[in-house]
């Protein structure tokens, strides 16, 4: 069957046309992606954010039922907004509903931070102040300290997918500081993925994406090495020897 | 750029992924799920009014077309209850729709296909809705074989030659085309096979779902997955004259 060696079951807001596209880009065979929608509104308001935890029940109902290995909750903001603790009932009751072990954008930000050793980092978004303040709190929750913040200041969500992937580029190669040791790009909608690479080569530094973070992650838990090689440092990690830890329950109860 | 919307019972494990593969460059997906546990009437009564819902997401996504990629709950009233569903989705989404049955039907009558010989995954009752309703439409269905599942998660595990045997198997010399129904049914990567092999045209659900969606954005077409999607430029010209 498809994604015999690994279902992902991802959950975007709505309005998000960036993540599935970028997830479906990079799954290797034997990988497949199945995707449900969280409702909600396109501008990002604090009312929204929260109302997403609620709303992500019923779209974790929905991709349960494809028996995924993993559930992906795809939101940086929708993830980090109301702080660490929010975070883990996200993911607490998300795995109850769906029996996966479920990463989200804001975990995958400061876990794959932490697993580079960074605690003094820059970051782009395309937020508005309020919720570039609590993604910094979230990371500083996790010892991780922001130094510079680029943003595109835009409070609509669907707009962030206009922002073309050469506007990224350049606002993460002015955001970046000479005493930072990575940059993280934040927001799923963002399209970041296509220029990881060419950044992490110009600035001599690990650059990550909400997506590519995301990605990391939810291959981690399925223990599949999807061999990404042109998506940045992160993803390539998987491949090293001794990356994946064996997980015995990948011996499908499907197969 | 432009952005298929497709709606996807929640436990389909197939069409997404056959529907992303056979997608030109320039066009993307993007899923909404209907929870539908089993093919009821009751069940399909809930499964349209998430369909409203899941439809109205996909419109804040802005894509251009929806497409209600079940093949069992657009056809199982009958024929005639694809365009009720049709419009039920354009009402709620703002957006052009479809359904795999409108589709299924539309591809049939592309070929001008009389006489169709019908392999599904389903068991002998639904298999029968699909028979009535193809016929319906004032095509003959010369032989209606299905594998009998009821399980939805089943028929995802089930390999694509299972489809290139059935159609091997219902196919009858008077047939004009060979028609495959269910779209957690792989089906894709066997469809030019059968047409090699048997010299007529086949429609899957899956292949007119993706026809349909693709005419109705102008794409281009298509190879690899049967006549039908090389055949999605020409469709498209007609129908943006209709």
């Amino acid at each position: 069957m498809y994604g015999w060696r690994g279902r992902i079951g991802l959950l975007v807001p709505s309005i998000n046309t960036t993540m599935e596209t970028e997830f479906w880009r990079i799954a290797p065979e034997g990988v497949s992606v199945h995707t449900a929608r969280i409702s909600g509104g396109r501008h990002g308001t604090p009312e929204e954010l929260r109302s997403m935890e609620n709303a992500s029940k019923a779209a974790a109902r929905d991709v349960a039922m494809v028996e995924p290995d993993v559930v992906a909750y795809g939101c940086t903001s929708g993830s980090f907004f109301e702080g660490p603790e929010w975070n883990a009932r996200i993911c607490e009751q998300l795995t109850e509903i769906t029996r996966a072990p479920t990463v989200t954008t804001a975990g995958a930000m400061a876990a794959c931070l932490l697993a580079g050793g960074h605690r003094k980092v820059d970051v782009v978004t395309p937020y508005v102040e309020l919720t570039n303040e609590r993604l910094k709190q979230f990371l500083r929750a996790h010892g991780i300290e922001v130094s510079r913040l680029g943003t595109f200041d835009m409070l609509d969500m669907f707009d962030h997918a206009k922002i073309q992937s050469e506007e990224i580029y350049q606002k993460v190669k002015e955001t970046s500081g000479a005493d930072t040791e990575a940059v993280f790009v934040a927001c799923t909608q963002l399209r970041a993925l296509e220029v990881i690479d060419l950044l992490e080569r110009d600035l001599g530094k690990p650059v990550y994406s909400a997506v590519q973070a995301t990605a990391w992650q939810a291959y981690a838990e399925m223990g599949v090495d999807p061999r990404i090689t042109d998506c940045g440092s992160l993803l390539r990690k998987l491949s090293e020897p001794g990356a994946l830890r064996p997980r015995a329950k990948r011996l499908r109860r499907s197969a | 750029m432009s952005r298929i919307g497709l709606l996807v019972p929640s436990s389909n494990t197939t069409v997404e992924v056959e529907f992303y593969r056979a997608l030109p460059p320039g066009v993307t997906l993007h899923t909404a799920r209907l929870y539908l546990t089993q093919i009821t009437p009751e069940a399909i009564l809930g499964m349209v009014r998430d369909m409203e819902a899941q439809a109205r997401l996909l419109a804040s996504a802005d894509v251009d077309v929806i497409v209600l990629g079940a093949t069992a709950p657009s056809f199982l009233k009958g024929l005639g209850y694809d365009r009720e569903l049709i419009g039920r989705l354009e009402a709620a989404s703002g957006k052009r729709a479809t359904t795999t049955s409108t589709a299924l039907i539309e591809a049939i009558r592309h070929f001008g296909a009389r006489r169709v010989a019908l392999g599904s995954a389903y068991d002998e009752k639904v298999n029968a809705i699909a028979r009535s309703f193809i016929e319906a439409s004032g095509v003959t269905v010369l032989d209606a074989q299905g594998l009998g599942y009821v399980d939805n998660l089943k028929v995802g595990r089930l390999a694509a030659d299972t489809a290139y045997e059935l159609a091997r198997k219902v196919d009858r010399p008077d047939a004009d085309a060979i028609v495959l129904a269910c779209t957690n049914w792989r089906t894709m990567d066997v469809l030019d096979r059968i047409e090699r092999d048997t010299g007529k045209p086949v429609v899957s659900t899956t292949q007119a779902s993706v026809w349909a969606a693709l005419r109705m954005i102008g794409a281009p077409d298509v190879t690899g997955y049967g006549r039908l999607l090389r055949e999605v430029a020409a469709a498209g010209r007609q129908v943006q004259t209709a």
